[in-house]
């Protein structure tokens, strides 16, 4: 994946785009607005990472510009603003997904996988299928090998989520904005809980665990 | 703008009455005319002219003239009529030289003599001219001299108006702004003073009540604003120092001991996974303290909307229902559909989820919430039959919206429930406790961005239900529908 970090923070970008590089993916940085503008809409990249506050031209306004010149690759604003409204005006220039500082590179990592995922049309499909589960998205009917399973209105929200984007981290943060729409950390972890039933009403029994937990950043759906 | 409207009312007024004068001339005229006409039927000519003549020797700017049929001057003070005028009757202006006019004809009294000379250059006669049944011809008329020199002594007086009332505006003006400036100049010299440090300084308030006690009053609720948030600021300033510097500490004496007594990369690994784990349980004291700030400071008070009370905790209670059940207990749920308020749901679900974590903590007796590898409910309700629950509910008056989060567990005496509240509110005293003990704060600063009210009290409900525990607390938000 090729990703343009837009940040003035030197440090943090050089920790960052090795920590891309090491996850596989090409990154490039400019430390500035303009310069960050000009790269942006002059290569093509999968996804942008723009920090909010930047020297010469801040993050909104690049996003802003870009999605005037009709650039659709996904945005991911960094910000040490994480509140609500902060987050509201980030997401209404143009932006995709709202990180606030600071983050857990994981946290990193699982969003802008989802973002390149999201611009690709494979997801609007009516049934996603991992394995022998597949969950049909107009019937809301969820059946692994000949069983049909039973969930509860927010289990279901939660596999879809989980299902949409197989095969890739999915953090509890993410989970808890998508599915309840939450922004802020609960200190019990709520999402485990939820999480444990899940697993329980589609893998208990089975060979295969297609739910699994990944340390240290999440979840995941993989046949 | 007073000056030039009195000037216009002035200028009209002078219009009107030059205008009226020419009217009362007119009028004047055609009465003499008469009388003259009748007096002549009834006495003959001979009357007529004496009365013309004692007419002409009156002082004033009547003009008249009586001829014969053989066009001689007979009666009058005016000598040189134009001839035409004298030929066709009817209604003439023109204008004349006085001098030669009147000379000889009239008793020039010194001061007509003046007028006289002034009026010299030119002067103008409307004059109506008739021929009488003798044959005779008379003109009567009046000299619109008369009527300049009205005129005049209007412009006098208006001038003389006009500048008193210039004068008088300067005066009163000069007043007005001395005043004002002197109550300009307490505000400034208030503000100086704020701004040489003494926060507490107030603008001095008549009682007058006028425009400037209104804005005294105004610039004195916003200093009481100020004052507030620069204590709250340097409350929080104190707290975060606090807070923050002691895991600082902490996480760097971690680090320097993995460092000094590091021996394999596992024990590296370890000290660093601590690290981590200690700076994120910072960052979220941190977060705390941020939203607990604004939200003191009312920062989120212009941003609320519409917000479904009710639905906003149902979703609190089904994301903890889980939680709770893993933790051995259940949320009993006594909910009132559709209340409404102006609101921030963010907020709001994070202050029932404070409480509800707190009962959890402290009702249900375990905070493991690792004990994720799937105890099943079944099997646990089984276990602990009638578990403990946690009582949600939301209900509403007239005027104001009750959300209380009740539980049965061990509860807290009296004394302490109120220190509880009190410590927590004021982040002081919990600062040594474990947990960032911020939790009750922010449910408190909500309920203030509301201009609500948050209390525990004694769970009544649990003594009378004679739990084997026999007591717990009610944490209860109370918000006002209008605010």
């Amino acid at each position: 994946m090729k990703i343009l970090l837009i940040e003035d923070d030197r440090e943090a970008a050089t920790y960052l785009i090795q920590a891309l590089d090491e996850a596989g993916h090409v990154a490039h940085h400019a430390a500035d607005g303009e310069t960050g503008f000009a790269m942006a809409s002059g290569m093509d990249y999968d996804v942008l990472i723009i920090d909010r506050m930047l020297p010469r031209r801040d993050g909104i306004s690049i996003i802003e510009s870009l999605r005037a010149e009709d650039n659709q690759t996904p945005v991911l604003i960094l910000s040490a603003l994480g509140e609500v409204e902060d987050r509201v005006t980030g997401l209404r220039s143009g932006g995709d997904d709202y990180l606030a500082k600071p983050y857990a590179f994981s946290e990193l990592l699982a969003r802008i996988e989802v973002l390149s995922r999201r611009a690709s049309p494979a997801e609007a499909s009516t049934i996603y299928q991992v394995g022998d589960l597949s969950l049909n998205r107009l019937s809301r009917a969820v059946i692994r090998g000949e069983e049909k399973i039973s969930l509860q209105p927010r289990e279901y929200r939660l596999l879809e989520f989980l299902m949409k984007y197989s095969g890739q981290v999915v953090t509890r943060t993410m989970l808890l904005e998508n599915v309840w729409d939450y922004h802020f950390d609960p200190q019990t972890n709520v999402i485990d809980v939820h999480m444990s039933r899940l697993r329980a009403k589609i893998d208990r029994g089975q060979k295969t665990q297609l739910l699994q937990t990944i340390r240290g950043a999440g979840y995941m759906i993989r046949a | 703008m007073f000056v030039l409207f009195s000037v216009v009312l002035l200028g009209y007024v002078a219009f009107q009455s030059s205008i009226e004068i020419q009217r009362v001339q007119a009028r004047d005229v055609s009465w003499e005319i008469r009388q003259l006409r009748n007096l002549e039927r009834q006495r003959g000519p001979r009357a007529l002219a004496v009365a013309v003549q004692r007419l002409s020797n009156q002082p004033g700017r009547g003009i008249y003239y009586l001829g014969n049929p053989a066009g001689e001057m007979i009666a009058g003070n005016f000598r040189s009529i134009p001839s035409d005028i004298l030929l066709e009757p009817g209604q003439y202006s023109f204008s004349y030289s006085p001098q030669l006019a009147f000379e000889g004809l009239i008793q020039n009294t010194p001061q007509d003599r003046e007028n006289s000379l002034r009026d010299q250059r030119k002067a103008q006669a409307v004059v109506r001219s008739i021929l009488l049944p003798s044959g005779f011809r008379l003109v009567v008329g009046r000299d619109i001299v008369q009527r300049r020199d009205f005129t005049r002594i209007i412009v006098r007086t208006m001038a003389l108006g006009v500048g008193g009332i210039i004068l008088f505006s300067a005066i009163a003006g000069m007043l007005t702004a001395r005043r004002v400036l002197a109550r300009i100049d307490t505000i400034n010299a208030t503000s100086k003073k704020i701004m040489s440090g003494n926060l507490s300084e107030r603008v001095p308030v008549t009682k007058r009540d006028d425009e400037f006690d209104q804005l005294a009053n105004g610039l004195n609720d916003m200093l009481d604003r100020i004052e507030k948030l620069m204590q709250g600021l340097k409350e929080v300033t104190d707290n975060i120092a606090h807070d923050l510097k002691t895991p600082l500490t902490r996480l760097r004496n971690r680090a320097e001991a993995a460092l000094r007594e590091g021996r394999t990369g596992e024990d590296h690994k370890q000290a660093l996974e601590t690290t981590i784990a200690e700076s994120d349980q910072l960052i979220s004291t941190f977060n705390a303290l941020l939203l607990i700030a604004r939200v003191e400071a009312g920062g989120h008070a212009d941003a609320l909307s519409k917000v479904d009370v009710s639905k906003a905790v149902l979703d609190v209670c089904d994301l903890y229902g889980p939680v709770v059940e893993d933790a051995g207990g259940q949320i009993e749920m006594d909910i009132e559909s559709g209340i409404f308020l102006q609101s921030n749901r963010e907020l709001l679900s994070q202050a029932l989820v404070n409480l509800l974590e707190n009962s959890i903590k402290y009702a249900l007796g375990t905070s493991d919430k690792t004990s994720t590898t799937g105890i099943s409910n079944s099997e646990n309700k089984s276990i602990k039959d009638g578990g403990e629950k946690i009582l949600v509910s939301v209900r509403q008056t007239p005027e104001e919206i009750r959300i209380s989060v009740c539980d049965f567990g061990p509860g807290i005496p009296a004394l302490e429930r109120k220190r509880v509240l009190e410590r927590f509110v004021r982040l002081e005293k919990s600062r040594t406790e474990t947990g960032s003990g911020l939790g009750l704060a922010l449910v408190s600063a909500v309920a203030k961005l509301h201009k609500g009210n948050f209390e525990i009290l004694q769970n009544s409900a649990a003594n009378q239900s004679n739990q084997e525990k026999g007591s717990g607390v009610c944490a209860i938000i109370s918000l006002p529908k209008n605010f």
